[in-house]
């Protein structure tokens, strides 16, 4: 254990925290905008951390500079993917979740 | 630390599985949308986990943004063929 | 019917991909022979990037980029490029696809004559196979008519 896998640990416990966190707010939440909501600021942040730590405990070379490459194009594009089907699902007519008012 | 990554991507594989449950039993299309997306994500890390266990990280690693991009692509079509469509 | 193509934040976002995609594409197929990959799957990279252009700009901008005359022309240019290498080896008293004997008119050794007789190959695929897969996608998204055959 050099120093390198003790320093991406943290990052690919954060990541794989956020995974869980995703997931169980796309289980759990009533309604598909709340759950686009975990999915795609929470897969966005763990495949991030996950990335920095597997590039950290890959050292400095051609390999983790295309897992940077990665972790960039997924932070380019999974905002985009989830504003697109959110646009869609908007223009599609689902009305959004709201809380039941007790009278 | 090999086994550490074992584990990881067991543990990813459970919430791979457990995001197939809204992609098969979800109301209505676009949920099963966003589960398919919310899966290739984690695939993608899983491939990356596989490609550090095997010691083949550089050929695992065109796979993996590849992966990346065509999700991208998928997610855009069908979004975009739903609001053409203008109906769930 | 361009209701998704007019939003700015798609449209910029795919604007800024497009490139490195295509880069990493011709990535995937000059390093076929080191790394997964080769001109198939370069090839259907690129043909993505032109179908992600499609799907953002819509199909009028699409079409003065790459417009369905051009990738029937690119499709047929690949097809000529691998069957011109092979014919070439044929003409060269080899068999068909057999790179060695172009070493006599690359000026190299017979494994690097190889080397770039397989390159040489794979640019084609990669061109023929990006060509066929846009004008697939093209013929879908217009529905099977051409608007230029009917004048």
């Amino acid at each position: 254990m050099n120093i390198q896998q003790i320093a991406s640990i943290p990052f690919l416990l954060g990541g794989f925290f956020f995974f869980v966190a995703a997931t169980v707010g796309l289980l759990r939440f009533p309604d598909f905008f709340c759950r686009l909501h975990a999915t795609g600021k929470g897969d966005t942040l763990a495949v991030l951390l996950s990335l920095i730590g597997l590039s950290i405990y890959e050292g400095f070379s051609l390999t983790s500079l295309k897992i940077l490459f990665i972790a960039v194009f997924m932070f380019l594009a999974q905002p985009t993917s989830t504003h697109a089907i959110s646009r869609a699902a908007m223009r599609c007519g689902q009305e959004p979740w709201v809380k039941e008012r007790s009278k | 630390m090999d086994s550490f990554f074992l584990y990881l991507g067991m543990g990813l594989f459970t919430l791979v599985f457990l995001c197939l449950y809204r992609s098969v039993f979800g109301p209505g299309v676009l949920n099963r949308i966003a589960a398919i997306s919310a899966i290739g994500t984690k695939t993608l890390v899983i491939l990356l986990l596989m490609g550090f266990i095997y010691n083949r990280v550089e050929m695992f690693i065109d796979i993996s943004m590849v992966y990346a991009l065509l999700n991208f692509i998928g997610t855009i079509t069908a979004a975009k063929y739903l609001e053409m469509k203008g109906e769930v | 019917m361009t209701s998704v193509t007019d939003d700015i934040i798609i449209r910029a976002v795919a604007r800024i991909m497009i490139p490195f995609i295509q880069l990493y594409a011709l990535y995937v197929i000059m390093h076929g022979h080191h790394s997964p990959g080769g001109g198939f799957q370069g090839g259907v990279i690129l043909g993505a990037s032109f179908i992600l252009y499609l799907l953002t700009h819509g199909l009028e901008e699409a079409k003065i980029r790459m417009s369905e005359i051009k990738a029937g022309l690119f499709s047929s240019f690949g097809v000529l490029i691998y069957s011109g290498i092979g014919l070439l080896c044929l003409i060269l008293g080899s068999n068909y696809l057999d790179y060695g004997k172009l070493s006599t008119i690359l000026k190299v050794v017979p494994a690097q004559a190889r080397s770039l007789g397989i390159l040489g190959v794979e640019i084609g695929v990669g061109i023929a196979v990006m060509a066929v897969m846009f004008s697939i996608f093209f013929d879908i998204s217009t529905g099977g008519e051409l608007p230029e055959d009917e004048e």
